[in-house]
């Protein structure tokens, strides 16, 4: 099963930095050294990229070096993380992949094909909002709104993983996120308001 | 400043507290209602859900067809002269479709990050790699990193006419004298660092013309500033530009004007004709965005037996950076009957200062509240007793002396043991207290107000939300007076092409725009009366608003003119008939009600007054620093929204522990330049920094709307390092108070062990 995922995702590697073309010619190449091969003449220009956004796929193209970040807020105008650090201090754009959170402008976006890559966006059903969202608007847990999105995000994570958490628990899985308007006494009482009622 | 230097020396002034009477007289036609349905209650922000789902667009968040990204070219040198600029290469990169040269050869830069050009290209990565290819030659100058520099009598001479500049002295009764009649005298410098606002949406804009008009989408805190600044900026007319900010990650006192990126921005999409986002990087956020200046205080005060305080005598210094003031108020607060003070800014080769959250008011408070700690000591007295015994008369907007019992009541300031925590063991508990006070009032805004046949309301103001709440207590006024529920109502904001209100600083906004919607949603409620009236039959002063209806009221009450009280009245009239809000709304037609009003006195004051009380726990063996709890007594007139005011105390109090114990801009002694422009070496509070916060709002509805977004942020810092000083029995006489400080301190007080 893994290993034949690690086939498909290699396929689809070798055809989206377009050496397809040239395949007869390195046929030769043992597997590994061919995905050598292909790694090392990915850009610098741009390589057609999909991305599975909130149970969408999006095909883009982009530079090897656009991080996952920078990708969805401005070539596919899903906003909803913001970009404050850019290199991985504050959390405002934390993604949820595959149950756990990632620093999504520490990640480029090459990296994060194939995978289920979830945004604050996406949390909402319509007009209702998750219950973590929710518990934010409640307990008054943001202010000027720009960390919050990465707040809610972790905090999504954190009760998936853990629906019953200890105050200590939730101010640890919150940690890495940072608020200048200083809203994490009501962010803190919104993550254990939801305690064991995040919808999964 | 020097020749050839292009930036100009602001004074040394800061962001002055708008005067206003401690309690006005009451607003004779809208006055705020003695009974409120809502106003004082708990109202979630109406724009929560908005954020809470990403729906919300911030300026860094629009994207327009054909955007481009600028990107502005910095000097890397802290002083320097301009050699040679080539940009030849850059022009011609790929994607790139404008690029500004701002400087002259032989032109001077006067700090890292001090723009001199900028480029738009059609990708991010594009902008970057072509401000690279950038090639600039400088002669690199002698710089000032630091006041020390700067004050050396042999330091060289970067700024003109001098590298400091001496102010007034302030002097006030007899000092020689005072100092005679003191029993103890306390001598030391104190001094804070200086911290940078560190707002998470950086700023920038997008900018876009379309022919001689341009739109902003601007991170401001001041819309009408703003498009002011562009129109004074680009010489084209204010009603050329529009300016719009519907959401902002944040200002702090630093987002006030275009600022040069807005007007790089502006003049890179002119020059290439499509828009341009220029939204700044961290560190160019950290570098030349403004900063709370720095502060030194060498200060000798004196105590009279009986703990009066008798003689103030301060020279004080500090810096606002490359040409910039850095006064602050001080003493602070308490009464030295005999007082001197000599202030001298001194220049140094950084970013300029610019208002931080209640401007020089946490310096000042710091230096003096941690100085009465100390005397208090001498006169072996309570602090806080030391303290009740030198405070001014108590007034509405100083009512310290009432506060202070009730803070330490809810802190336990009983349990408080005096200066050192005798308990065996690494870690040692302590106490600590000081005061605060902040201006708060505004004038000036104006607003417009529908209401359509279909009940629908719509207010619009050209003011922002900037964070604070303001779109949620707009909405809670105009329910309260057109007696509807918040949900109903619609505000507008955020763009120039509503009428003016002035810009977010010095916790104005509030006190400024809450009269406004009380006066435009009252004027639009008799407005109803009048146009409906004639179908009801009576007298528009036999109509009175009820809780989603109108009432007509009998005609012989005396109180019943359409002008009186809203939600007190409405009880006392007996009800003839009563008419659905949307009923009476269809009577209108299809010309809605449409009014303007603005700001009038007598519903709002200024001049605030409050304490906060610190417990933190004190490792002595690693010199971390526990802030277990605040709590923090504050005032601010008729508290609007219960919960946003909550909020923005718990907010301040947690930026006052970040300026206490964490954050800190370190620049390089040899370069000037910063050594932690990001956010992982710029520390700041993360969520298990997060003490316990317990905030009594005292509600004073006779004064009227005050601001509150800045006076929780002053005290903290200083109640903090009292708590610390308890804990250890070590003096710190300088924030913020880091393990490393904090361990030579107490090593040089005869070791941990
Ligand atoms: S923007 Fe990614 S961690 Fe700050
Ligand atoms: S709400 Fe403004 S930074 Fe967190």
């Amino acid at each position: 099963m893994a290993r034949k995922k690690i086939d498909e995702s290699r396929r689809d590697f070798l055809k989206t930095v377009g050496v397809v073309a040239s395949a007869s010619a390195s046929l030769t190449i043992a597997p590994e050294a061919r995905a050598r091969q292909a790694l090392a003449t990915l850009g610098p220009g741009e390589v057609p990229v999909t991305l599975t956004i909130n149970g969408r796929r999006h095909q883009l193209n982009v530079e090897p070096r656009v991080t996952l970040l920078d990708a969805m807020r401005t070539r596919l105008e899903i906003t909803g993380q913001k970009r404050v650090c850019d290199r991985g201090a504050c959390g405002a754009c934390t993604v949820i992949i595959e149950g756990r959170t990632y620093y999504s402008c520490s990640m480029l976006a090459i990296e994060a094909q194939g995978k289920n890559i979830r945004t604050v966006d996406g949390l909402a059903n319509g007009s209702t909002l998750h219950p973590v969202q929710q518990a934010f608007c409640d307990n008054d847990g943001l202010m000027c709104g720009f960390c919050t999105p990465g707040f809610v995000m972790a905090t999504v994570a954190l009760l998936e993983k853990n629906p019953n958490p200890t105050p200590e628990q939730a101010k640890r899985a919150l940690d890495g996120n940072l608020c200048r308007c200083g809203t994490n006494i009501g962010v803190l009482k919104a993550a254990l308001a939801v305690k064991g009622g995040a919808r999964g | 400043m020097d020749n050839g230097s292009r930036i100009p020396a602001s004074g040394s002034r800061q962001v002055a507290e708008v005067q206003a009477p401690a309690r006005p007289p009451q607003h004779e036609k809208y006055p705020w209602p003695e009974k409120s349905r809502l106003l004082g209650t708990r109202v979630s922000r109406i724009d929560g859900p908005m954020k809470v789902s990403g729906r919300a667009k911030y300026s860094y968040d629009i994207v327009r067809p054909g955007m481009l990204y600028g990107r502005i070219l910095r000097s890397p040198h802290a002083h320097a002269r301009l050699k040679s600029i080539d940009a030849s290469a850059a022009e011609k990169a790929p994607g790139v479709k404008a690029l500004l040269i701002t400087i002259k050869p032989g032109e001077k830069v006067m700090f890292p990050g001090e723009e001199i050009g900028a480029l738009a290209a059609a990708t991010e990565q594009q902008a970057a790699d072509a401000l690279r290819m950038i090639k600039v030659e400088w002669e690199v100058l002698p710089a000032l990193a630091n006041v020390e520099q700067a004050m050396r009598p042999e330091a060289p001479q970067v700024f003109t006419p001098a590298n400091t500049r001496r102010g007034t002295a302030q002097e006030d009764g007899d000092l020689a004298a005072g100092f005679k009649s003191a029993a103890f005298t306390v001598e030391g410098t104190y001094s804070t660092q200086v911290q940078t606002h560190t707002s998470l949406e950086t700023h920038g804009c997008v900018c876009e013309w379309n022919g001689d008009n341009l739109t902003a989408w601007v991170s401001t805190q001041a819309v009408h500033g703003t498009r002011e600044g562009f129109a004074q900026g680009l010489k084209i007319p204010q009603a050329n530009v529009r300016v719009i900010t519907e959401f902002m990650g944040g200002g702090f006192g630093s987002k006030f004007g275009p600022d040069m990126q807005g007007l790089l921005c502006a003049r890179l999409a002119k020059a290439a004709n499509a828009p341009v986002k220029l939204m700044l990087d961290r560190k160019e956020e950290h570098l030349a965005t403004g900063n709370r200046p720095s502060a030194f205080a060498k200060v000798k005060a004196g105590v009279s037996a009986d703990g009066k305080l008798t003689a103030f005598d301060a020279t004080t210094w500090g810096t606002g950076g490359a040409g910039a003031g850095s006064d602050y108020p001080l003493p602070y607060i308490y009464v030295f009957p005999n007082r001197r003070r000599m202030h001298t800014d001194v220049y140094i080769n950084s970013g300029q200062q610019r208002a931080m959250r209640a401007p020089g008011h946490p310096q000042g408070c710091f230096v003096t509240e941690v100085l009465m700690d100390e005397l208090a000591d001498q006169v072996r007295m309570d602090p806080m007793e030391f303290r009740l015994k030198n405070l001014p008369p108590l007034a509405p907007n100083a009512m310290w002396a009432k506060y202070f019992p009730m803070g330490a009541e809810r802190i336990n300031w009983k349990s408080r043991h005096v200066t050192g925590d005798p308990t065996p063991g690494p870690i040692k508990r302590g106490l600590g207290c000081s005061a605060n006070r902040w201006g708060g009032a505004g004038t000036g805004a104006r607003a417009h107000c529908e209401i359509a046949s279909d009940g629908s309301v719509v207010m619009r103001c050209g003011t922002q939300d900037i964070g604070t709440g303001n779109r949620t207590i707009m909405a809670m006024v105009v329910a309260e007076t057109l007696g509807l529920e918040v949900p109903q109502i619609t505000i507008e904001l955020g763009d120039s092409h509503h009428p003016f209100a002035p810009g977010s600083g010095g916790s104005t906004t509030a006190a400024a725009v809450m009269p406004a919607m009380r006066v435009t949603a009252g004027k639009a409620r008799d407005a109803l009366f009048e146009r409906i009236a004639p179908q009801l039959g009576v007298a528009a002063t036999e109509i009175n608003i009820g809780v989603g209806e109108v009432h007509v009221v009998s005609p012989s009450t005396p109180d019943s003119s359409a002008s009186g009280q809203t939600a007190s009245r409405s009880g006392q009239a007996p009800i003839l008939r009563r008419v659905a809000w949307r009923d009476a709304c269809k009577m209108l037609g299809t010309v809605p009600v449409s009014v303007d009003g603005q700001w009038e006195r007598g519903l709002s004051a200024g001049g605030t007054s409050g304490v906060q009380f610190a417990e933190v726990e004190v490792d002595i063996e690693t010199g971390i620093t526990k802030v277990k709890k605040i709590v923090c007594v504050q005032d601010c007139g008729l508290v609007v929204d219960l919960k946003t005011a909550e909020t923005q105390c718990h907010g301040g109090i947690i930026s006052g522990v970040n300026y206490g114990v964490f954050e800190e801009r370190i620049l390089d002694r040899n370069t000037a330049n910063m050594v932690n422009p990001n956010m992982e070496w710029y520390h700041m509070a993360g969520q298990s920094d997060i003490p316990e916060i317990d905030v009594v709002l005292v509600d004073t509805p006779e004064r009227g709307v005050i601001g509150i977004g800045e006076p929780p942020a002053v005290a903290t810092a200083a109640a903090v390092a009292n708590a610390i000083r308890n804990a250890t029995g070590v003096t710190l006489r300088n924030i913020p108070i880091t393990p490393d400080k904090l361990l030579t301190e107490l090593e040089r007080a005869g070791g941990t062990n």
